[in-house]
């Protein structure tokens, strides 16, 4: 468990609508600083200026979808340890499980509820090495 | 073949039979012969019998004088006697039912009788020729040579008969003669014996001829028999070849109709994949006529760009094995060139012997089904994907109204938000309903089992569904103590199969009861029972309870919610985790929903 509270979340998502309710649900309910990324190629640039303790990744996105994102943080040297949250529409299991195997925190479903997700996060940070 | 009667016929004699029926005592059967014989002595008898009185009349005139007077009366009578016994014994035989049964009796019978008819004779010459005139004499000796040498052809058929009768008529004979004290009469004592014995091996060669030709018509008659018995089994084995022989004609047009109008192709081939026949559905399927396909390598013609299933290896290895295959997914090149998608059934056909005859292959064009599967995957995916991310906002959005995050709202607008978000959930549970259900038919549904304790399952259950029973203001209660038991189960989903189980209680329970949860284990079962005092469950709905979209009343749907695919999905989940799902209820009387999974035992429990 870190020792420190979750502070800091960057959420890279290119649903406009999602985008909205995600930073009222972290900021308003979760009181947390959030930065919002809807162009996943800007996203490691985006990740590297913001420095946030934890990221927050759509699975399904134009251009660049999650994993291959996730895949791109990993080989970059600041972002390797970087705990990940995929938030996903899809449910199959099999991607799910494929998931966890990549090494990520931790995997959230869509729909999410707004008014949980800042603590199902905080969870994810408790549990994290 | 109806008849299995028919016993193989062997048309081959073996050359020692051959060489016994040549003279007809191998096949003639010894005692039908003796009938025969008899038979044909008894046919002389009449004949005897009317020579014996004729000859015996002519002869009592001819010797009659005074002195011999009584003599020769008591001769005539002896005459008469013997053939009136003669006569009763002739007709007896005629009379005989049983003739063959007892022909040696018969045979002794008449042995006596021919003894007696010599005896006569013998008498006549032993008595009258010493006391009579020398023209009488002459004519006695006449008379004698006659009526001895007259039995060899009456008794032809048996030779000792004959030299038994001949005998008594010449051996008294002889010795008159012999002392006669007249050299004539001695000489002629002497030829009589010998004239005797030659007569005696005459009747002998007569009756070897007269046996053999008995023989030769018994084995005739027997050789005959065989042969309409032998002709009367070909005729019946060759009826029965042709009952066969239609009965296979029928089946084989059946067959070539089932394969004429059959939509599944059929292609017969042999070991070497060479195609023998195809039917219309595989010409169809294929793009090429019957004759083009026959004589040619299914595997090179048809599978030429299948590298994965139909392969000459995988061929080789069938062929050897013979075992059928079954749904058997290739691609098959039609004849313009374009490839289509086939599940084959492919049996090898084997005959009694053991040898491969033919391998039969029928197949279906699965390529609309493939097609088929594709879009309904997709559709899956999009139905998780685009249905879910506006929902995500629009459920959302509706939290964060509703739970005051943006700013209170009250009254009318914060009502209406529940109602949207409440229905908006629905559509969510629908689709995640929808997915579960296509997930479990499809196989695709892995399970991640853990051991867990019975009463830490019930009582997250009871929170977990608390408020949604308070909608309906129905308490949740566990009535009596939850055994100290594990079981082994997916611990989310088997939430899921209690949540619909208390859901559904609670939605049909009159408000302020209380819905009811009892657990008990017995013989390492473990049963969960939620009941209701709700309205119960209609009869006619009953048996279609756990199928998909099935709820009692349609408007139920509207007014309580429900995907109608709850009960459905929770009977496969309980299923899946090795257990059994079911209810009780009485119509009016509230209804109890029930669940048993096999309970985790110490020994194996982690």
């Amino acid at each position: 468990m870190p020792d420190r509270p979750l502070q800091k979340v960057c959420y890279v998502e290119d649903d406009d609508d999602i985008q909205r309710i995600a930073r009222l649900a972290l900021e308003r309910v979760g009181k947390m600083e959030v930065s919002i990324i809807g162009d996943p190629t800007a996203a490691i640039d985006g990740i590297l200026a913001f420095k946030p303790d934890l990221v927050l990744l759509d699975w399904m996105m134009p251009v660049m979808d999650g994993p291959t994102l996730f895949k791109r943080m990993r080989e970059i040297d600041s972002l390797r340890d970087m705990p990940v949250v995929f938030i996903t529409a899809k449910a199959s299991q099999r991607e799910l499980e494929e998931l966890r195997g990549m090494g990520v925190a931790g995997v959230l479903s869509k729909p999410f509820s707004p008014k949980d997700l800042p603590e199902q996060l905080r969870a994810i940070w408790r549990e994290l090495p | 073949m109806t008849s299995g009667s028919a016993a193989p016929v062997d048309l081959t004699p073996t050359p020692e039979a051959n060489a016994r029926a040549a003279d007809g005592s191998g096949r003639a059967d010894p005692q039908r012969v003796l009938a025969d014989r008899v038979d044909q002595l008894y046919s002389q008898m009449p004949l005897g019998m009317l020579a014996h009185l004729l000859i015996g009349g002519i002869a009592t005139y001819e010797l009659w004088d005074e002195r011999t007077r009584d003599l020769v009366l008591f001769w005539w009578g002896l005459v008469l006697l013997v053939t009136a016994a003669r006569a009763v014994l002739y007709f007896g035989y005629r009379a005989s039912a049983n003739k063959t049964g007892e022909t040696e009796q018969w045979m002794r019978w008449l042995a006596i009788s021919a003894l007696a008819s010599g005896v006569t004779w013998g008498f006549a010459g032993a008595v009258f020729f010493p006391s009579h005139t020398d023209e009488q004499q002459v004519f006695l000796a006449f008379l004698l040579a006659g009526v001895a040498s007259a039995g060899i052809p009456a008794y032809a058929a048996s030779w000792p008969m004959f030299a038994m009768y001949a005998g008594v008529i010449v051996l008294p004979f002889t010795y008159v003669l012999a002392n006669f004290g007249n050299r004539l009469f001695t000489e002629i004592a002497l030829l009589v014996p010998f004239f005797y014995l030659i007569n005696v091996g005459i009747a002998y060669r007569l009756n070897r001829v007269f046996l053999s030709g008995y023989r030769l018509r018994h084995a005739y008659d027997r050789l005959t028999e065989d042969h309409t018995r032998l002709n009367k089994q070909l005729e019946q084995q060759i009826e029965d070849l042709l009952e066969a022989r239609q009965e296979v004609e029928a089946s084989g047009r059946k067959l070539t109709l089932f394969a004429e109008r059959a939509p599944i192709s059929v292609i017969e081939m042999d070991a070497n994949s060479t195609i023998l026949e195809v039917n219309p559905a595989a010409e169809n399927m294929l793009g090429y006529s019957t004759l083009e396909l026959i004589g040619r390598s299914a595997l090179n013609t048809l599978f030429p760009a299948d590298e994965t299933t139909l392969t000459p290896a995988w061929w080789a290895h069938f062929v050897s094995h013979r075992e059928p295959v079954n749904r058997l997914r290739a691609r098959c090149l039609r004849r313009d060139g374009l490839e289509v998608d086939c599940e084959f059934s492919i049996t090898p056909l084997v005959n009694d012997a053991g040898d491969l005859v033919s391998i039969i292959a029928q197949c279906q064009d699965i390529t609309q089904q493939l097609e088929a599967e594709r879009l309904k995957k997709e559709f899956t995916a999009t139905l998780s994907h685009e249905l879910r991310t506006p929902l995500t906002s629009i459920i959302g959005s509706l939290q964060l109204v509703t739970s005051g995050v943006v700013g209170e709202v009250g009254g009318e607008i914060s009502e209406l938000a529940t109602v949207a978000e409440r229905n908006a959930q629905r559509l969510l549970d629908l689709i995640n309903d929808l997915l579960d259900i296509d997930k479990i038919e499809s196989g695709k549904f892995t399970l991640a089992p853990e051991s867990i304790q019975l009463s830490e399952l019930v009582q997250e259950a009871l929170i977990l569904n608390k408020s949604y029973a308070d909608r309906f203001r129905v308490k949740l209660e566990v009535r009596g103590t939850v055994p100290d038991v594990r079981v082994r189960v997916d611990r989310k989903r088997l939430m899921q199969v209690m949540t619909n189980l208390l859901s559904n209680a609670a939605k049909f329970s009159p408000e302020g009861s209380a819905v009811e949860v009892s657990t008990r284990c017995t013989d390492g079962i473990v049963r969960v029972e939620v009941s209701d005092r709700g309205p119960g469950i209609p009869d006619e709905f009953r048996a279609r309870m756990f199928t998909r979209f099935a709820q009692a009343d349609s408007t139920t749907t509207r007014n309580k919610g429900g995907t109608g695919l709850g009960l459905a999905i929770s009977k496969r989940l309980i299923e899946l985790m090795s257990g059994h799902i079911g209810f009780d209820s009485r119509t009016g009387g509230g209804a109890t929903f029930h669940f048993e999974l096999p309970a985790l035992t110490d020994a194996i429990s982690p």
